[in-house]
């Protein structure tokens, strides 16, 4: 059985998350920070009518911030009843995946990843990781 | 992928459906549970909760929460012998009834959180079909009481009762004919508006729909029956079906006859519901309205631009007085509107206090107490989102009445006070948009001495030091000695919800020995706000102006250091008029780069009796914004109420003042230990 994904790069490396997750993909103009809000939350943005937080990919990845470029992308997507947005470098590709091709991370990978990285496939040219949505969004802000 | 979202769609109908049913099974248990105690059979509510019931089982066959439809099809059972034999449920049958509506009710809310549905109880399913249904009393009704043949064949015994009772105790009873037809329904007349201004004027015992020759008269080729009893005049019933009635019997029964045998009533509930007359409600998602809002919102945003377009023209030196009174009457329009649709989210309170006294029968068994709960919401409405928030707190407030308040009944007989305990719930409708909720209990009254000691404080001389003291955060939980109010919120919380949260205001009257009476007072509606654009660093922030006592310019002479130690930062006292107030920096607070600019204003605001003011950089203006909560838990921050857009697209944050000074008390003394 093969499963819609879409793909995109933080970094380096080539990410996926299952198009069911995924509402839609927005230009990035800026986000509203939170003050007292975790550095990894870019901010608040608009979005079809609704108020939408955004995670920063680089920083919750640690990676060093990069200029924003016309590639950037801001991918809207739904976990149960919470909508947020990740800020991804650039988002191009949809994959169609077969289930089987996805193996367990690598474990000093899934050790560092924090457990963010849920399983990484290998498609014809390249590899990709799944993320661990849930656990991405599951932190809590820093704020009391 | 679309099949889930239909279902989503799909369950949101399902569980906003399904509550509605619920309660109206609670009510109707409530009512037979009264009707048991004084001895009366209570036809109606039976089968108005076999209604109920019948409809959530297909509902929830439709969504195939199996759990559910067991539970529905057995109080089903046990509910259509009732009806078709005495009308009556023992109190054991209500008591079970009542645990089985509570273990759907765990149910539904298994299917709103996406939870696992637990299967049904089978304790609780075999003691419901071993229930024997109440022995029907010998019919006291004979002869036809003037109903024609056909009808009566329709009647069970139990309504056959209900209809000599009424003409026993001084009831006529009619019949009345009323043909749907389109001229009719254009005047105001379909069965749903007859039955609702019968039911007004009479008891409608029986609604049967029959079909006939199409005619000029009947134009449907259908009549509905509707037995009816009533001690007014004949006219009124009249008027309120919009057609004559016939009067069937009163006080004397006709003739002994014997009775045709009863045919079940509730084969014909689908037939009825299927006969749907054109709406006169329609259930709506409160998403779909919270969109309607935003689309609003967004026009609201889209009439500021111009204005701003229109004056930078004028400035130009062009005439825009025409395009100036377009703009006022854009401004009124839109103000309509808005308030058209904020009527559509208002909610009866009667319907957000329906759950009030189940909560109240069960603390009364739980506690001893005999408590005599009376409701009056008259036909106040609030906001849906200002319903939900406020009822944990009335919930709290209640159980504090009994837990603590209301005496037990021997103590209350000593005091020469009715066994009964009594609490009230009342609204006011308030002028500027306000609705006040009173809370009162007749029991012993806050003790505000004892309360100072087990608070180690010195005894409040009034009424609102003694709330102060209450809500204290934490103080409520010193007290745990009973089961029923350690499960509640704290006094804090209450206090936290009404005035925080709501922006409103918590009010407390006490006599020791006679009674204590809360009032709560809430804006009807939270999503409209008018606020106040300020500058702080760079950035644009909005305020409500409702939570703004002035807007002061900050003379830096007066902002003393004192005392303070260096940790905390952008904080001073500030002397205005003879008064010590806390000056805040809002850009030290928040964290953002301040500007260089020595002319600084700030915002007073206060919190129960401390003033503080949070110094900014200016107040660009003033406007209404709609206001969305920031829920996810990502982006939740202590002073940020919620987000808004003033026309660029990009989000701005609506700061809560208050709250933020609560936040600052509360890190301080910790930045004081680290150091």
């Amino acid at each position: 059985m093969s499963v819609l994904h879409v793909a995109f790069k933080v970094g380096d490396a080539e990410y996926v998350l299952p198009a069911s997750a995924v509402l839609h993909l927005e230009s990035f103009a800026g986000a509203t920070k939170v003050p007292g809000t975790a550095d990894s939350v870019a901010g608040l943005v608009h979005t079809r009518g609704q108020v939408v937080p955004v995670v920063d990919m680089r920083a919750r990845f640690g990676l060093p911030p990069l200029v924003r470029s016309l590639d950037t992308r801001v991918i809207i997507v739904q976990v149960g009843t919470r909508t947020a947005g990740l800020l991804v470098d650039s988002a191009r590709e949809v994959l169609d995946l077969e289930a089987e091709s996805f193996r367990d991370p690598p474990e000093l990978i899934e050790e560092q990843s924090m457990g963010l990285i849920k399983a990484v496939a290998q498609t014809a040219e390249r590899m990709v990781m799944l993320i661990n949505l849930p656990k991405l969004l599951g932190e809590k802000s820093h704020a009391k | 992928m679309s099949d889930v979202i239909d279902l989503k769609q799909f369950l949101g109908g399902f569980l906003s459906e399904t509550n509605e049913l619920l309660r109206t099974a609670n009510t109707n248990l409530l009512a037979l549970e009264s009707s048991t105690a004084k001895g009366l059979p209570n036809a109606r509510s039976v089968r108005e909760l076999y209604r109920a019931l019948h409809t959530i089982k297909g509902l929830a066959g439709m969504v195939g929460v199996n759990p559910i439809v067991d539970l529905a099809h057995a109080l089903e059972t046990v509910l259509r012998a009732a009806d078709r034999g005495s009308g009556r449920l023992s109190r054991d049958a209500i008591e079970l009834c009542l645990k089985a509506v509570k273990a759907i009710e765990d149910r539904v809310n298994a299917v709103a959180k996406q939870r696992e549905v637990p299967p049904a109880p089978a304790r609780l399913l075999e003691a419901l079909g071993q229930l024997e249904p109440v022995a029907p009393k010998e019919p006291a009704v004979s002869g036809t009481l003037g109903i024609h043949a056909e009808l009566h064949a329709k009647l069970a015994p139990a309504e056959l009762q209900q209809l000599a009772d009424g003409i026993a105790e001084g009831s006529r009873l009619y019949l009345i004919e009323f043909l749907p037809s389109k001229a009719r329904a254009a005047a105001g007349f379909t069965i749903t508006t007859v039955r609702e201004r019968v039911a007004q004027v009479g008891e409608i015992v029986k609604v049967v729909p029959r079909s006939m020759k199409q005619s000029a008269e009947a134009p449907g080729g259908l009549a509905f029956e509707l037995l009816v009893l009533t001690r007014g005049p004949a006219e009124k019933l009249a008027e309120a079906a919009g057609t004559p009635v016939q009067e069937l019997a009163a006080q004397q029964p006709a003739a002994p006859e014997p009775a045709a045998a009863p045919a079940p009533v509730l084969a014909d509930f689908d037939e009825l519901s299927e006969e749907a007359e054109p709406l006169t409600f329609v259930r709506v998602e409160v998403a779909r309205l919270d969109d309607a809002l935003s689309k609003l919102s967004e026009l609201i945003v889209s009439r500021f631009k111009l204005k701003r377009e229109i004056a930078a023209l004028g400035e130009r030196g062009v005439d825009t007085r025409a395009l100036l009174d377009i703009d006022v009457l854009y401004g009124l329009q839109l103000d309509d509107l808005r308030a058209a649709i904020m009527r559509t989210r208002m909610v009866p309170v009667a319907e957000l206090l329906a759950r009030i006294p189940l909560l109240v029968r069960g603390l009364s068994r739980d506690t001893g107490r005999a408590v005599r709960l009376e409701i009056d919401a008259q036909d106040a409405e609030l906001d849906k989102a200002v319903g939900d928030r406020i009822f944990p707190a009335i919930v709290h407030l209640v159980r504090n009445a009994i837990d603590h308040a209301i005496e037990p009944p021997e103590e209350r007989e000593r005091l020469g006070k009715p066994r009964e305990g009594l609490v009230r719930i009342y609204c006011n409708t308030r002028a500027s948009n306000q609705l006040e909720i009173v809370l009162l209990d007749d029991g012993r009254g806050i003790d505000a001495a004892a309360v100072a000691r087990r608070a180690g404080r010195e005894a409040p001389q009034t009424d609102a030091e003694l709330l102060e003291l209450l809500a204290t955060p934490g103080f409520s939980t010193l007290d745990q000695a009973t089961t029923t109010s350690g499960r509640g919120l704290g006094m804090d919380i209450v206090k936290r919800i009404v005035t925080m949260d709501l922006r409103g205001d918590l009010t407390l009257r006490t006599t020791l020995g006679k009674g204590t009476s809360f009032s709560l007072r809430l804006p009807l509606t939270l999503t409209i706000v008018d606020v106040f654009l300020v500058q702080c660093g760079n950035e644009i922030f909005v305020v409500p102006v409702s939570s703004v006592e002035e807007i002061i310019e900050v003379e830096p002479a007066k902002k003393l250091r004192g005392p303070l130690p260096p940790t905390s930062r952008g904080i001073f006292l500030y002397e205005r008029r003879e008064e010590a107030l806390t000056l805040v920096e809002l850009s030290t607070a928040l964290r953002i780069a301040p500007t260089e600019n020595p002319a600084k204003q700030g915002l007073v605001v206060r919190r129960s009796s401390q003033g503080f003011i949070f110094e900014i950089e200016r107040v660009l203006g003033q406007q209404e914004v709609v206001v969305r909560p920031i829920e996810d838990p990502l982006v939740q921050a202590t002073g940020v109420a919620g987000a808004t857009d003033l026309g660029n697209g990009q989000p701005v944050l609506v700061l809560d003042l208050i709250g933020l000074s609560v936040g600052l008390h509360r890190t301080q003394p910790r930045t004081e230990v680290s150091q």
